[in-house]
């Protein structure tokens, strides 16, 4: 038998379609994207969590690496309720199992759901074993042990060596990114319209930044807690100011942090491509792409810096500028992956600002 | 931007009587956005001639008008209400057309009157396809290679460039009206000038074939603000070459990886952006190549749609509701989503169950007519289920069609059945694998994704894991989660159901009921909008309910018989139920219907109305009682089986309406009412037909003793007559189904009476008297309300009567009675223990509150405790005269000819302060066209000849010219009354229906009996249908013609509210 255990004490069984001994531990959080699998267990921003699709059927269209958002899978563990498992495109199992990431089907996702919509984000292992009570106790060792893990998860997704890449537009600005767990489609839109990218690891310093000469300067996505992240924010603040900075959702986060506000953690996060945004910066409303389990607190933000995108599903903060800072971030992903498009002129905007 | 407040008044337009194509999902889409609209403090009239719909009940719109969706009276109606806006994008294309025809005609500009939701400019981008086409170009979208035809010529040039096979789509018309594929120069050369025909515009935009690509669609809506949301992706099973409407369908899509599926959803947006729809929902239809992954748009409509309807059931998200709210001024983000009542409309619903669409057809009435799907759309029905995985919700979707106790039965394999698309293609694909085809055998014959065709290999998989094994518990639960019924398990177990019932009460195997709720869970939602699944354990195991609760049982997917006037009596109830203090659990599976709307009951259940899926729910709801007999025949015929198991019937129990139905016991009741019998006898064999045949005497009508909407039912004349209906019907006909024989009465007048009874007191709500003879079904004949032609005497004979009837039956609720009267005497035909078809037109024609009256009367309230229960029908200054429409046009060898067997898809309703004014109404609003002169071709039988002589003078007097075949000419010519003679068709050419064809005729008046006959005037029949020609095949319905053309001439342009 197989189980998902919750740290709060729920039990899911489930049918087991990970590696033998494939045990794991990690945040079980929940998305309710139709599609996108491959791109959401290749993002980053998932590092150390179990993700749980609300949508019932997965692995439908098979795999194809021209959706991984970066070179591995990192999600902690896959649960559905019905995995595709057919000769022809068992690919999306396949490709999980020779990852090493245990997977598990035949949940009652939507129990699931609703316990951790009413519990908050908790943690939990997919553990394969003989009854039930050897679950739990084997759960909560690995719970232990994964959260005994180093907290500054951008650190442990972040590129390790410098990558400097050739935009498509000669003419265009330079930009450095700091990759706090960057997804591959936030340095293909700013490839598409800079002249040179330089992707930074995440405890960069300011001053290696600014050898690089960039006009702008974009905050990735990355998994965790901001406040956990090291040297980020100190780098962030010495820019502030002298070169124009974009942050996407941990950018955003530590883009706050640095401005000088608070981040906290929201009970369940947003994870999905449904999620309503008043954008006062581009004057619409429009649905995007969401991955946090953090936000911004509105009344922690000192004076001169607007919040200027509202999640309006919970009027929570989704984005903010600060004009004489010379910086703007988003709490969501304009880079989609999965998710509508619409955000995209976000790129078009900070290109607009550099210029 | 908050509501407008310089509107104060907004017309909001139907869609007419129901036809293929246009059914009751726009009953549902209207009677939202009034609703809304009325709530929001705005007057709302609502036009439409359709009298069974919800939306035409007087307290859904401040002002009803049931009148002919006609721009002269449309004209008298804002004349008279002078609205300051009308909303044509709400009554499908029929609507849209009337909105688009009163700009052209300068009337809405005259009154000054605003369109709401979209304009003619943006009608015409989207529904020219030749403008739709430039319009494509320019956002960078692709479509298929297609030439706008215009004439026949430059159609076989096309056809030269282009290849075979190849579509084509009339421009502006319906369901695809006067569309399909030819695969052949001569199957092109016939469709292209029908084509040419159907368009109102003459215009037939031939397509490159796209067959065997997948086919997607997405029901999208804008505001003004320009935020844009797709609210549900459907992907079709069936690939390109079946009408969307003909496809099985799932939502969300299933097949499209996110890349492919955001693609599809940036296009849709440039192309709402293009066209310009600036507030409202539209839907836009895709093909994918499976190989090359390139994509074309089909077509889009800036309208609500039949989609849109499904797509709200689907998600939970009311587009039409929204829609309206939008047209008014609001944005989606100040409105908020009414199932989390916490979040706004400006987002995707995210679904964490699979829904499954499937159509319901009705080939098996129309004779002659092959079963196969193409791009005209065919069905007239559709059910539609959830589950949380593509098994469950495709086998629950089987299961609500009503055909069958299990999803799939085993049909007799023949590989065609899977190779051309038909309406069991699913049951022979199912058998397919069952005969051990592989998925790539046949993916290679139909082209239907990969994806589907392993989910059903699946289920054919797990049908031999039960056949080969023990039944556990465990294998019990997961056949449940594919949605087996227990008689399909019992079946692959060689054991009676009960035996699988006990199985799962004693291991508490039940399904659990999940809340549709916009979200897949991600915030609390209060709505009680449910389906079943097996997939989750129960949290508690009964419903909680701070009120009694009573479960209304629905009537499924619309058939020809049983359709929206059913949705109607269920809808309507529902209100006066709750006056009663009760919690109304709803239980149904059709998307187009306003019950099954989450805001009609307290609680609602999209679930198939068969005995197993009724009975767990009323395991779950625990209701005082189940209602069976406001849904038509369907809750009545497994109402048996829930009170076996234990649940009370309301209203008239099973003993009263079984007297009803068992021929010998209630002839015996209606002999001691001094109710006439016409002779009859229920027989087995041919041996003995022929025997009690002689008993009887001819005509005879022969018919199985169960059936619906008068099926298999025919009226015979003769020995050879009877043999053949034993040849053809003989299969269905048994110890437990007997052959109904029964002595036709002949010329005897027609009336159908609609009562309700409750405790000691009993109600007429009214007798509709048919216009044509006693033989044409009743659901196919006209009807008026009060009586023209039955006598006072015999009418309040009738009344004393039938009111005996329901006493001595012991009714409770409505009883419907078809009765037909010869010389005064009263001959019972038939009575109905429930609600019937005519209840609503009753409704709407007395101006009364019958429907409220009927539920007290099943809730045996006595009659002191009633207000307004003892009113006259009769007591009316409005002639109401009900018309009807049918499909022939959808069904291309189909005969126009009347009978016993029911082929009416809808019905209209002409009211007036006199008959013929009515009449001529509701002709209108049926799509007859009346003539004011030209050529009139008669072909009668002998019988009609004297009694249509009358006619003939008048026509002549009126101005119009004859023309007949030798029999019929001869003989007037013999009265004196000038007529030209034409040739019948095979006394060579050009002969009458050439005349037809070539438009010189404008009205058929052509009454035949006798199985010769009629097939020898088929063609004259047939070509009026496909030429729009009227053709009236009886004489009762010929005088009220005439009347009808006489009223016509008058000119006066006649409103009323009700």
């Amino acid at each position: 038998m197989s189980y998902l255990v919750l740290e709060s004490g729920e039990v899911f069984e489930g049918q087991w379609h990970g590696i033998k001994g494939g045990d794991s531990a990690g945040e079980v959080v929940f998305n309710t994207s139709h599609s996108g699998y491959e791109e959401i267990a290749t993002d980053p921003s998932y590092y150390s969590q179990i993700v749980v699709m609300t949508a019932p059927m997965q692995g439908n269209y098979g795999v194809s690496k021209e959706f991984w958002e970066s070179e591995k899978i990192w999600i902690k563990g896959f649960v559905c309720l019905e995995l595709q498992d057919t000769k022809r495109e068992s690919g999306w199992k396949d490709l999980l199992q020779k990852s090493g990431v245990p997977a598990m089907d035949e949940v009652d996702t939507r129990r699931l759901v609703k316990t951790l919509r009413s519990k908050g984000t908790v943690w939990g292992a997919m553990v394969s074993a003989e009854t039930q009570e050897e679950a739990i106790a084997r759960a909560k060792l690995l719970i232990i042990k994964e959260q005994q893990k180093d907290k500054d998860w951008c650190y442990a997704t972040t590129t390790k060596d410098v990558q400097i890449l050739k935009g498509k537009k000669t003419s265009g600005p330079r930009v450095a990114v700091i990759d706090l767990g960057c997804k591959k489609n936030i340095v293909r839109e700013l490839l598409d319209t800079s002249s040179e990218v330089g992707v930074f690891p995440s405890r960069v310093s300011a001053q290696e930044i600014m050898n690089f000469k960039p006009d702008g300067v974009m905050l990735s996505n990355g998994p965790g807690d901001p406040k956990d992240v090291q040297k980020t924010v100190e780098t962030v603040k010495s820019l502030l100011g002298k070169v124009y900075i974009m942050g996407i959702c941990m950018g955003h986060h530590i883009l706050a942090l640095a401005l000088g506000g608070q981040t906290y953690k929201l009970k369940f996060g947003h994870r999905g491509s449904n999620h309503p945004i008043r954008d006062e910066l581009l004057k619409k409303v429009y649905v995007s792409s969401q991955n946090h389990g953090y936000a911004v607190d509105q009344k922690s933000l000192p004076e001169g810096i607007d919040v200027t995108h509202w999640n309006i599903n919970d009027n929570t903060v989704a984005g903010l500028k600060s004009a004489a800072q010379k910086c703007f971030s988003v709490q969501y992903h304009p880079e989609s992956h999965p998710g509508p498009h619409e955000a995209r002129e976000l790129f078009t905007y900070f290109m607009s600002e550099l210029n | 931007m908050p509501k407008r407040h310089d509107l104060k008044k907004i017309i909001i337009l139907g869609s007419g009587p129901i036809v293929i194509g246009q059914a009751c999902e726009f009953d549902y889409s209207g009677t939202q956005a009034c609703k809304a609209l009325m709530k929001e403090g705005y007057e709302v009239v609502l036009v439409n001639s359709n009298p069974a719909t919800i939306m035409t009940d007087p307290e859904i719109a401040t002002r009803v008008y049931i009148e002919p969706l006609e721009p002269r009276y449309l004209e008298e109606i804002i004349k008279k209400e002078k609205p300051q806006a009308i909303v044509p994008t709400l009554g499908g294309q029929t609507a849209l057309n009337l909105g688009l025809q009163l700009d052209q005609l300068g009337i809405l500009k005259k009154y000054n009157v605003e369109m709401l939701g979209a304009d003619a400019e943006i009608i015409e981008r989207a529904e020219d396809r030749e403008k739709f086409n430039d319009l494509l170009i320019s956002v960078g979208a692709k479509s298929t290679k297609n030439v706008m035809v215009r004439n026949f010529d430059q159609g076989l040039e096309v056809a030269k460039q282009f290849g075979f096979p190849l579509i084509l789509r009339p421009n502006y018309t319906l369901g695809g009206g006067g569309g399909g594929i030819a695969y052949s120069l001569e199957e092109y050369k016939q469709k292209i000038s029908l084509g040419l025909h159907e368009s109102p515009t003459s215009e037939v935009l031939v397509e490159e074939s796209i067959l065997g690509w997948k086919e997607y669609e997405l029901e999208v809506m804008r505001d003004a603000a320009g935020t844009f949301v797709v609210i549900c992706s459907i992907e079709n099973i069936d690939p390109c070459g079946v009408h969307t409407g003909d496809s099985i369908t799932v939502a969300p899509q299933q097949t499209l990886s996110d890349q492919e599926y955001q693609d599809m959803r940036d296009e849709a947006q440039k192309i709402v952006e293009a066209v310009g729809v600036q507030t409202g929902g539209a839907n836009i239809q895709f093909a994918v190549c499976p190989d090359t992954k390139k994509r074309v748009v089909i077509e889009m409509n800036p309208r609500v749609s039949r989609s849109s309807a499904l797509a709200s059931k689907a998600t939970g998200f009311p587009i039409a509701k929204i829609a309206a709210l939008l047209s008014v001024g609001f944005h989606l983000d100040e409105i908020t989503n009414d199932i989390t009542k916490t979040t706004p409309s400006c987002y995707e619903p995210a679904l964490d169950y699979i829904v499954t669409k499937v159509p319901r057809f009705a080939f098996e009435k129309f004779k002659g007519v092959a079963d196969e799907l193409s791009t005209q759309m065919k069905s007239v029905g559709e059910a539609m289920s959830i589950g949380r995985t593509f098994k469950e919700s495709f086998s629950k979707a089987f299961l609500s069609l009503e055909s069958a106790q299990e999803s799939f039965p085993e049909v007799l394999f023949k590989e065609e059945k899977i190779l051309i698309p038909n309406s069991q293609r699913a049951l022979y694909l199912v058998q397919a694998f069952r005969e051990g085809m592989s998925v790539d055998e046949i993916y290679s014959k139909t082209k239907i994704s990969y994806w589907f065709l392993e989910q059903i290999s699946e289920i054919v998989a797990l049908e031999n894991v039960i056949k080969n094994n023990k039944l556990t518990n465990k294998l019990l639960l997961k056949a449940k989660r594919y949605g087996f019924s227990d008689f399909h398990i019992a079946r692959l177990k060689d054991c009676a159901e009960i035996q699988v019932l006990s199985q799962r009460e004693d291991h508490k195997i039940f399904p659990d009921y999940m809340q549709v709720d916009t979200c897949a869970g991600e915030f609390e939602s209060e709505t009680p909008y449910f389906y079943s699944s097996y997939w989750s354990a129960r949290e508690s195991e009964y419903l909680k309910s701070k009120k009694p609760v009573v479960a209304l049982l629905g009537s499924g997917p619309n058939r020809i018989g049983q359709g929206v006037e059913f949705d109607y009596t269920c809808v309507r109830s529902v209100k006066q139920f709750q006056k009663e203090g009760y919690a109304v659990v709803m239980i149904n599976s059709n998307p187009e219907t306003v019950s099954t709307d989450y805001d009609t009951s307290d609680y609602l259940f999209f679930e198939p109305v068969t005995s197993e899926s009724v009975a767990e729910i009323l395991r779950y709801t625990q209701p005082e009682g189940f209602v069976a007999q406001l849904g038509g025949q369907t809750p009545i015929n497994i109402s048996p089986y829930l009170v076996s198991q234990g649940y009370k019937i309301l209203g008239s129990s099973l003993e009263a309406m079984d007297l009803a139905e068992d021929r010998k016991r209630f002839s015996e009741i209606c002999k001691t009412l001094d109710f006439k019998l016409p002779e009859s006898a229920a027989v087995v064999t041919y041996d003995e037909a022929q025997v009690q045949a002689q008993e009887i005497g001819y005509p005879i009508i022969c018919r199985p003793s169960y059936v619906l909407g008068g099926r298999r039912m025919e009226v015979v004349e003769s020995d050879h007559d009877l043999a053949s209906y034993f040849e053809r019907h003989g299969y269905v006909i048994s110890e437990k189904n007997k052959c109904q024989m029964e002595h036709f009465l002949e010329s005897a007048l027609e009336v159908d009476v609609d009562l309700v009874r409750g405790e000691g007191w009993t109600l007429v709500g009214g007798i509709v008297e048919h216009i044509e003879r006693a033989g044409v079904h009743s659901g196919d004949s006209m009807g008026v309300l009060p009586p023209q032609r039955l006598k006072k005497s015999t009418g309040r004979k009738i009344e004393a009567l039938s009111k005996q009837l329901a006493e001595t039956l012991d009714i409770y609720g409505f009883l419907n009675l078809q009765l037909a009267i010869k010389n005064d005497e009263v001959y019972m035909i038939e009575a109905n223990p429930r609600s019937s078809r005519s209840v609503p037109f009753i409704a709407k024609a007395t101006s009364k509150p019958f429907v409220d009256l009927g539920v007290q009367a099943i809730l045996r309230k006595p009659q002191s405790n009633i207000v307004g229960s003892n009113y006259d029908w009769k007591d009316t200054e409005i002639v109401s005269v009900k018309g009807v429409v049918f499909p022939f046009k959808k069904f291309s060898k189909a005969d126009s000819i009347l009978g016993p067997e029911m082929k009416s898809t809808g019905e209209s309703m002409g009211r007036a302060s006199n008959y013929a004014d009515a009449l001529m109404k509701s002709f209108i609003s049926s799509h007859y066209d009346l003539p004011a002169s030209g050529e009139i071709f008669m072909s009668l039988r002998d019988k009609d000849k004297d009694l249509l002589l009358p006619l003939a003078k008048q026509f002549i007097f009126m101005g119009y010219s004859l023309c007949a075949t030798k029999g019929t000419a001869d003989f007037l010519e013999d009265h004196n009354i000038k007529c030209k003679t034409v040739k019948k068709v095979h006394e060579g050419r050009p002969n009458c229906v050439d005349r037809i064809r070539s438009g010189e005729i404008c009205l058929v008046i052509n009454t035949t009996s006798g199985r010769q006959a009629i097939e020898a005037s088929f063609d004259i029949r047939r070509s009026c249908i496909d030429y729009s020609v009227p053709c009236i095949t009886e004489s009762d319905a010929a005088d009220s013609f005439l009347l009808a053309l006489q009223n016509s001439q008058k000119g006066l342009v006649t409103i009323s509210p009700l």
